[in-house]
């Protein structure tokens, strides 16, 4: 599975880690069993590559050339791996879908992507893993890393899991998909921003990985296909979508929610907008709840908490910020007005939003 | 009270984390007493007290900060506004002036504006004050000059 897709980078450092390439050895002869077979099939795959046109090998070969480092590139601005992906989406027409699978995992999981490359990874998995994740930053290593482990325990006959692990994935690259779809990216590099955003991501890409170089169509292989096409993993309306992925409405509710709340508060009191609202009370440093953000007791507009207000009106009651004398009916009295109610509970809402 | 000493860490915890942010201050708090403060403060330059360094000590009331810190010059200094020998200094945002939105830092960068800029109208130093109100400059200016060199600038040798 994972030594299918992996272990194509392995090639400069196959034998750099002799003792767990043993280990490995003993414990995963189903594994190798079942890599061969994979390793023929890639082969027979490789050469109607050859023979179909100059412009796959093309593609080939500009994988080899990009090397080890196109893997740090594509975090930063993802155009190497764009581009990678996208050419198989051109060639889509020319190959069975088990054929594609295996091109799109090569294309995302190693560079160095060579006929060679795979009589050393057939030797060991392990080695091409470390090497892999070497030739990376330090966080993936941990995570792809903690992948094969899993793998080499017993993920071969374990279809189920697998399958668990892929609609969770889905449902990660399906979350993204609709928070880029607002932001309107070019179709064909979703894939990746989703992949690049954090360290779960990129555990989750080592499990799609692995699971679309099986031989086996899974649904999430589909989504992997069409994602370039129109960036939506599934419609609202299909069929085939499953039941655990968010609602539409409550993923664009995001966006949009601090828009709305700013426009209500900006119509209930205008000078808000002038002056932002601070975190923490300039008196007691302590963080303003939602209560203390909405509350001006002063027309310059310096905030408070209603602790150090209270203080304050037992001393001399004269502003912080002005030195003005505070009126004796606080601006305090339009948070019970029928608009500051309105301002409350949306108040709340945008602040809870912000914190997760 | 217990706000002014939550207050007075998360301004300890501030002046930490901006240390490099000033270097015309260096505010210190006590080591055992979070009340009493100590800040060194670099003369301003273009000012008679250019090159020297003044230690300021402040104590803070339990009030703070709804109540002023009391600040005073441990350095002797020659200024229209600081008593020449109890360091007192008369500055309107440590009396009446005074908001709870200040912090010991802003204070120290109120009085090295003050030092700045002495208001002769209202002296504690009456004989800076007389000079400055005569209009006599170069006469302030060697005073608190000679003063800067005899109190504040590390000994030469």
């Amino acid at each position: 599975m994972i030594s299918d897709s992996i272990p194509n980078a392995s090639i400069p450092m196959a034998s750099s880690n002799p003792k767990e390439f043993v280990k490995k050895k003993r414990a995963n002869r189903v594994a190798k069993l079942k890599q061969y077979k994979l390793d023929a099939r890639r082969e027979q795959w490789l050469s109607q590559v050859k023979n179909k046109g100059c412009c796959k090998e093309e593609f080939v070969v500009s994988e080899a050339t990009h090397g080890p480092p196109s893997v740090h590139l594509e975090n930063e601005s993802g155009r190497p791996t764009e581009k990678l992906e996208i050419k198989p989406g051109g060639k889509e027409d020319n190959f069975e879908d088990g054929l594609l699978i295996h091109h799109y995992s090569d294309s995302e999981s190693s560079p160095l992507n060579s006929p060679t490359s795979r009589i050393s990874s057939i030797l060991g998995s392990n080695d091409s893993v470390t090497n892999f994740t070497g030739s990376s930053s330090s966080s993936r290593s941990s995570s792809s890393g903690s992948m094969s482990e899993e793998d080499d325990g017993g993920c071969l006959d374990d279809w189920e899991a697998m399958a668990d692990a892929l609609s969770a994935t889905d449902h990660k690259q399906h979350e993204h998909n609709l928070k880029s779809g607002s932001n309107s990216p070019p179709p064909g590099q979703h894939v990746n921003g989703a992949q690049s955003e954090s360290q779960s991501e990129i555990t989750n890409r080592t499990v799609s990985r692995t699971a679309s170089s099986k031989p086996k169509p899974g649904s999430g292989v589909r989504v992997v296909q069409k994602a370039p096409v129109n960036s939506w993993a599934w419609r609202p309306d299909d069929a085939c979508r499953p039941q655990s992925l968010p609602n539409l409405s409550k993923q664009y509710s995001f966006p949009l929610n601090p828009e709305r709340h700013v426009g209500s508060r900006g119509s209930v009191c205008g000078c808000k907008n002038v002056v932002p609202v601070p975190t923490s009370c300039p008196i007691c440093y302590e963080d303003l709840d939602v209560t203390d953000s909405s509350f001006l007791p002063c027309l310059c507009g310096f905030r408070l908490c209603l602790f150090c207000h209270k203080r304050i009106l037992e001393e001399n009651g004269r502003c912080p910020g002005c030195r003005k004398q505070y009126e004796n009916v606080p601006v305090e009295g339009e948070a019970t007005s029928d608009g500051g109610s309105l301002t409350f509970r949306v108040a709340r809402s945008c602040s809870m939003i912000t914190r997760s | 009270m217990q706000a002014s000493r939550a207050r007075l860490f998360k301004e300890y915890k501030e002046v930490q984390r901006e240390k490099v942010a000033d270097p015309d201050i260096q505010l210190v708090c006590d080591d055992s007493n979070i009340f009493k403060w100590t800040a060194l403060i670099k003369g301003p330059s273009e000012t008679p007290y250019d090159g020297g360094v003044f230690q300021l000590a402040f104590s803070v009331p339990e009030q703070y900060p709804l109540q002023p810190p009391q600040v005073r010059f441990l350095t002797k200094i020659f200024h229209p506004n600081v008593h020449f020998k109890t360091g007192e200094i008369c500055l309107d945002i440590l009396k009446n002036a005074w908001s709870p939105a200040w912090t010991l830092q802003s204070v120290c960068r109120a009085i090295i504006a003050l030092m700045a800029h002495p208001e002769p109208d209202s002296p504690l130093n009456c004989d800076s004050g007389n000079l400055l109100r005569s209009g006599d400059i170069r006469g302030y200016q060697s005073m608190a000059r000679m003063y800067t060199r005899l109190a504040a600038m590390p000994k030469k040798g």
